[in-house]
């Protein structure tokens, strides 16, 4: 046996927000150059969903062809990428940092290593810094972000944006 | 790191850009602002407060994330391309045709980082070539990301 739930996910903005029920496949990076490009970053972290239980319940998301075989979902009006899709497949592969808890599906494999950064393994050493720590003049303007966050919340909304 | 002209630009090279000059802090982004915008765990971002920035293919567009900051992106592919400060510009690393190159010296926004983020590194890992469901996919798969070079014209002729 096992339980069903639901994942809840999107965009920055919230113009995109999908839903999933079930549970989340092969949860994975992939450092491949084609996942790096796409995500502008050292990897893109995916899970599948199965196609059945998936659903867009707000917008549209736009779609790049990054080959014959697979194409990819992202917000046309912030640019979060959002799901790496191969037409033809029962599931869908959900952007793990989309999901409105992404403490929720922890990664298991790494693949695409032949493109890994070389210093990957030594970012979790680096010195970290909360966001409001830089300065007087940094934790100010943190301030006012917080104040003034465009950012979608990390749940579904009945309106979105609110209005003004 | 000496490289006094960085390229780089988005998956499918709608947009490129070009840095004269000597890039800024590396760092990696953990806060959730930067998570939802990359879609990502965290992002990776380099100052090119002290550099010439200039769009040598298309622009950005972008999304106004708060009243101080703007990030940009390709309209067409949607790879995270900047962040907009009043102070100046950040792109991100992975963008660069060149990523290797700029390494990260801090991380911020750590009241953010996921729990299972440090220990990415220990997971089992694999070539693209070494999963045997992928290689016969692979081997016929044709690329349409951009090359990690400028081109003089893009997309080639013959594809729409």
């Amino acid at each position: 046996m096992s339980i069903s739930r639901i994942y809840t996910g999107g965009c920055q903005c919230g113009a995109v927000r999908y839903r999933a029920e079930g549970t989340l496949g092969d949860p994975h990076l992939c450092h491949c150059r084609m996942c790096q490009k796409a995500a502008g970053n050292y990897f893109m972290p995916l899970a599948n969903a199965p196609r059945a239980s998936f659903r867009i319940t707000r917008g549209e998301p736009s779609w790049f062809h990054s080959s014959q075989f697979a194409r990819r979902g992202f917000c046309a009006a912030c640019g979060t990428p959002l799901f790496y899709d191969m037409p033809g497949a029962d599931f869908i592969n959900i952007v793990l940092g989309s999901l409105d808890d992404p403490y929720d599906v922890r990664p298991l494999t790494q693949s695409g290593m032949e493109s890994c950064v070389p210093w990957f393994s030594h970012l979790p050493g680096l010195p970290g810094k909360e966001t409001d720590a830089a300065s007087d003049a940094g934790a100010e303007r943190h301030l006012a972000i917080l104040e003034t966050n465009r950012q979608h919340p990390d749940y579904d909304t009945e309106h979105w944006p609110p209005e003004e | 790191m000496t490289d006094l002209v960085h390229t780089g630009g988005c998956q499918c090279g709608a947009v490129r850009f070009r840095v004269e000059g000597v890039l800024g802090d590396a760092s990696v982004c953990h806060c959730r602002m930067c998570q939802k915008a990359a879609g990502n765990f965290y992002l990776p971002l380099v100052s090119v407060r002290g550099a010439r920035l200039t769009w040598a293919r298309g622009e950005p567009k972008r999304f106004q994330s708060s009243n101080a900051v703007f990030r940009g992106f390709c309209g067409d592919c949607g790879t995270p391309l900047t962040y907009e400060a009043p102070d100046g510009v950040a792109l991100a690393i992975a963008a660069f045709d060149k990523p290797q190159g700029i390494v990260p010296q801090i991380q911020w926004g750590t009241e953010a980082k996921l729990p299972y983020v440090d220990h990415i590194p220990d997971l089992p890992g694999e070539d693209t070539m070494a999963d045997q469901d992928a290689a016969s996919f692979l081997a016929t798969l044709v690329s349409y990301q951009h090359p990690d070079h400028d081109t003089a014209e893009w997309p080639p002729k013959g594809r729409e």
